[in-house]
């Protein structure tokens, strides 16, 4: 038998799978759970505990998803056994994803951080267990001797970022760090600041269809999306509207998955999104298929566009500048104009590029022309933050401490007026530029939901700066490979161990999270981390910080809820929701009544707030940057994690153990490269050593490597990209350009 | 035909997501390197794009187990669902089934030294809830059928790279996967 299976292996599995099916069979090793021992089949067994056994909580997944998926948590004898989907949401239908089904083990994982430590010389690894009062005070030292120093708080920087989407924690912002006084912040998006201005500077507003609508339309443009790895739970619609006849074309320069699964794949060259949608548009123009009884009424600057498009695209033109033929821009051109309703996807890699804001502005264009907005079934699709509108407890009710000084910007600073002192606001996409230029400097650094040196460009100067620190504090769940360098962890709780509350970017659904087991070990919320430091500066310094001393996370949680989230959601209090999730009541379809935000209250083609800040008014095309070195490096996300995190966990490495480049056939062969070697990639910016998986699924200037952290390994893929910065960002983003992730360039060769 | 419940894996919607294996490991917590259900991509000479169509593969809850005969201690049978149960309490871990499984099916537990497998959730199933991989698909490419009722001219109970060991008759029936319309850029 053991002959069949090796049979049955060799015709069945790839060369990754197949070692791994072979080690599964040998496997050994394991960490005990840290509550009720191993929880066997047998154990398992029985359907009290299929269900009715166990007490059943409502959560909600936080991680930076599309999906943010309502789910129920299942607790028996205070352990959190398993999870499911909540099938309330008609969004997730009662599923999550492989990360979602990982978290039992998440929670319970060995490698938690456990208590507050202290590492004796900063990335040695030589942690020492500290209390919870020994790991403040020394912390509350440090801010008071900066600001007895200095004068001034803004050597304090703050880093929270969107590592976990729970509302509360934007306390660590609004409330611990104002409440300190004038500080430093990381601001400003690594994921979607270019098409977010872009579509602000289109409709004036940044919302789309709601996701479930996908099902209602006659033709779907899946454009730099992959949703079959980001968005599993949209899937559903796109096959629906397939079963009912759509066709689905997917953009992207990677076969991704979705494309796999698309009608018809197209891949265009890396950048050239833009001109792909011009083309296309152009194409429109020329068989009379642009719907101007729409344009007339509802938009701005279609002449100018129309005009640009004649002077400067030709559907040629479009085909040299992507490498998709004539014939098929033309065709796909024709099809989408004439399906009605069509609708385009537009997803958060073709934005990452120096002419991504653009690029986006052209698919809107395209959209539009063909009167699709505002309608059902249609619409270019990007995210929402309708649904947003928390609180963001202690936002409103917070000062910083009476005789605070800040930062002096002199743009606002009117002379002959009092000082205006505010915050210093550094981009996080440049954050390795932005700390070295920073005066004053930065001495201290406060890190949570967010592993920087994973997921921030230019890792090596990140680093150099990150050891230039006085202190640095990482408030986690894991020692990543921020937390390495810190001089102080500080452990915090998983959505399990305490109260929470989530909307999602894509869908519109509202959903609680309770609290359903005690907080693991010794760690703590943000939100009771953030009071701990309140209370201890005002110990040792009466006044030094006006943040809450006490308030639980659940009364914080509470605090959030207003009149606007309420009437939205179709509901009278916070308390509505422990029947589970809910959806927003609105009309599914945005823009349905043709008024736009913009200044005009138009589409507009032309946008004036456009050229104010620097960009052609019309969707133009201009190619991205060239390339530096020989490869261009894209580093999408995989399926197995969401940035840096799930990605360590021992259960995901049972399906995903390795980190691997996947480089196209003819390139390998070129560099001498075979499926399983080590080579290096690397730029003038650093290196990074990983297996090599062949594929032409990829390109043959293209290599491909998923932004990742692993247990136990240096793999960064942050170590080989620059800082560059996308065109679009600054109008929405406090003046921070989105990153140019997707716009990078490295080389390869056999180790 | 008495009824036999299988496994329906439909590659046409598969989209390898792991969402079903993982959610196995939510239910059962196995040992760290035991895995009840697999999601295997196919090999590039049955689907052309690497590592983009799948088959998600546990237990085939065969009409005639091996596992079940060559199991010295009788620990396990067959329900009349057609479910093939191990019961861990029976079992001494001699590994007879892991071996003879040409499938891959049963997974030595070094932590317990006892053997185990997919179990198809029989306690769900008997609770009315959809096995646990079942309803964690997102696109219904995993589902349910009972073979005594099940009539689908299309769907393959051998496909390409699935093993065809027709003395075990495997519970378990495939739609292949499809390949999208491929236009690459020139240069
Ligand atoms: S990571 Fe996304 S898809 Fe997965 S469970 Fe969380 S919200 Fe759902
Ligand atoms: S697949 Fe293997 S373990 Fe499952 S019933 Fe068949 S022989 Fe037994
Ligand atoms: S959950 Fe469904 S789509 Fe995902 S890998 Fe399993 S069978 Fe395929």
């Amino acid at each position: 038998m053991e002959k069949e299976r090796k049979s049955m292996n060799s015709s069945l599995l790839s060369e990754m799978s197949r070692r791994s099916f072979v080690k599964l069979l040998t496997a050994g090793g394991a960490a005990a759970m840290l509550h009720g021992g191993l929880l066997t089949p047998k154990a398992f067994a029985g359907p009290a505990k299929t269900a009715g056994g166990c007490k059943a909580f409502h959560s909600a997944c936080q991680r930076n998803c599309y999906d943010t998926c309502a789910m129920l948590s299942y607790v028996d004898d205070g352990v959190l056994k398993y999870v499911e989907g909540d099938k309330q949401s008609t969004f997730t239908n009662g599923g999550l994803c492989v990360k979602g089904y990982s978290y039992p083990r998440r929670v319970y994982s060995p490698d938690r951080i456990k208590y507050p430590m202290k590492q004796i010389g900063r990335g040695t690894g030589n942690w020492k267990r500290i209390s919870w009062e020994e790991a403040i005070d020394s912390i509350c030292d440090k801010i008071l001797s900066i600001k007895k120093e200095d004068g001034h708080l803004l050597g304090l920087a703050l880093d929270k970022n969107s590592g976990s989407e729970g509302i509360t924690n934007c306390a660590v912002i609004q409330g611990l760090f104002t409440g300190l006084g004038y500080t430093t912040r990381f601001e400003g998006s690594n994921c979607w600041p270019a098409g977010y201005d872009a579509q602000y500077f289109d409709f004036g507003d940044m919302v789309c269809n709601d996701p479930e609508d996908l099902a209602n339309a006659g033709y779907i443009i899946l454009w730099g999306v992959n949703p079959a790895w980001t968005s599993i739970h949209t899937m559903k619609f796109i096959y629906a509207a397939k079963e009912r006849g759509a066709k689905v074309v997917c953009i992207d320069p990677v076969l991704t998955q979705t494309a796999a699964k698309c009608d018809e794949y197209l891949a265009p060259k890396m950048g050239t999104d833009g001109a792909l949608a011009l083309g296309m548009a152009r194409h429109i123009l020329d068989l009379g298929l642009a719907d101007r009884g729409w344009v007339a009424d509802n938009a701005l600057g279609f002449p100018e566009f129309e005009q640009y498009l004649r002077e400067k695209v030709t559907v040629q033109w479009a085909a040299e500048e992507t490498g998709i033929p004539a014939e098929t821009i033309a065709r796909i051109a024709e099809e989408f104009a004439k399906a009605k309703p069509a609708t385009a996807w537009i997803g958060y890699g073709l934005q990452r590029h120096t002419n991504g804001g653009r690029a986006v502005r052209s698919i809107d264009a395209l959209v539009a022309m063909t009167g699709n907005v505002g309608k059902k079934g249609g619409g270019a699709r990007y995210g929402q933050e309708f649904t947003w509108d928390f609180e963001y407890w202690p936002k409103s009710k917070m000062s910083p401490p009476a005789g605070s000084i800040g930062f002096v910007n002199p743009a606002k600073q009117k002379p002959g007026e009092p000082t205006v002192y505010s915050n210093r606001s550094l981009n996080r996409n440049q954050a390795a530029r932005e700390m070295r230029k920073a005066d004053p400097k930065i001495r201290m650094l406060w890190v949570s939901c967010s592993n920087p040196m994973s997921q921030y460009p230019n890792r090596n100067e990140m680093e150099k700066m990150y050891r230039g620190l006085d202190m640095l504090v990482v408030v986690d769940q894991f020692f990543t490979q921020t937390a390495e360098l810190a001089d102080i962890v500080l452990p915090t709780t998983t959505q399990f161990e305490e109260w929470q509350v989530n909307v999602s970017y894509w869908h519109y659904w509202l959903a609680i999270n309770e609290q359903c087991i005690e907080p693991l070990f010794e760690a703590k919320p943000n939100t009771v981390i953030s009071a701990l430091v309140s209370k201890r500066m005002n110990e040792l310094s009466p006044g030094s910080c006006t943040y809450q001393q006490d308030l639980t996370p659940k009364e914080c949680m509470i605090r959030n809820f207003n009149d606007t989230i309420h009437k939205l959601n179709g509901i009278s209090s916070w308390e509505d929701l422990l029947k589970g999730p809910v959806k927003a009541k609105r009309n599914p379809v945005s823009w349905a009544e043709g008024k736009f935000k913009t200044p005009s209250g138009k589409y507009e083609f032309l946008s004036a707030k456009a050229a104010e800040y620097g960009h052609p008014a019309l969707p133009e095309y201009h190619s991205r940057r060239p390339n530096h070195d020989k490869f261009v490096i894209l580093t999408p996300h995989t399926k197995f994690g969401l940035h840096s995190q799930f990605i360590n966990l021992d259960w995901m490495r049972d399906f995903n153990p390795e980190p691997c480049v996947y480089i196209n056939p003819n390139s390998a062969r070129s560099k001498n490269i075979v499926s399983g070697d080590m080579v290096r990639v690397y730029n003038k910016f650093g290196e990074v050593a990983v297996k090599a998986q062949v594929t032409d699924n990829v390109p043959e200037d293209t290599l491909l490597m998923y932004e990742a952290w692993f247990k136990n390994d240096k793999f960064n893929v942050q170590n080989v990209l620059d800082d560059a910065v996308a065109d679009m960002g600054a109008y929405q983003f406090g003046g921070h350009r989105g990153p140019a992730i997707q716009e990078q360039f490295a080389n390869v060769e056999k180790m | 035909m008495s009824k036999q419940l299988a496994f329906y894996v439909d590659s046409q919607k598969c989209i390898g997501c792991f969402s079903c294996a993982m959610a196995c490991k939510n239910m059962y917590h196995p040992e760290p390197g035991v895995k009840w259900r697999q999601v295997y991509p196919l090999s590039e000479d049955i689907y052309p794009h690497h590592e983009r169509a799948f088959y998600s593969l546990a237990c085939n809850h065969c009409e005639h187990p091996t596992c079940l005969e060559c199991c010295p201690v009788g620990a396990y049978t067959k329900r009349e669902d057609g479910i093939v149960v191990h019961d861990q309490d029976k079992c001494i871990g001699c590994g007879n089934c892991v071996r003879s499984c040409p499938y891959g099916a049963p997974q030595y537990n070094p932590k317990l030294k006892k053997a185990e497998k997919c179990s198809m959730c029989w306690e769900r199933i008997d609770a009315k809830l959809e096995p646990a991989c079942v309803q964690a698909c997102p696109v219904k490419a995993l589902r349910i059928i009972d073979l005594s009722e099940f009539d689908d001219a299309e769907a393959l109970h051998y496909p390409p790279g699935f093993p065809r060991f027709e003395s075990l008759n495997p519970s378990v029936r495939f739609k292949l996967p499809r390949h999208p319309h491929v236009v690459r850029r020139n240069g």
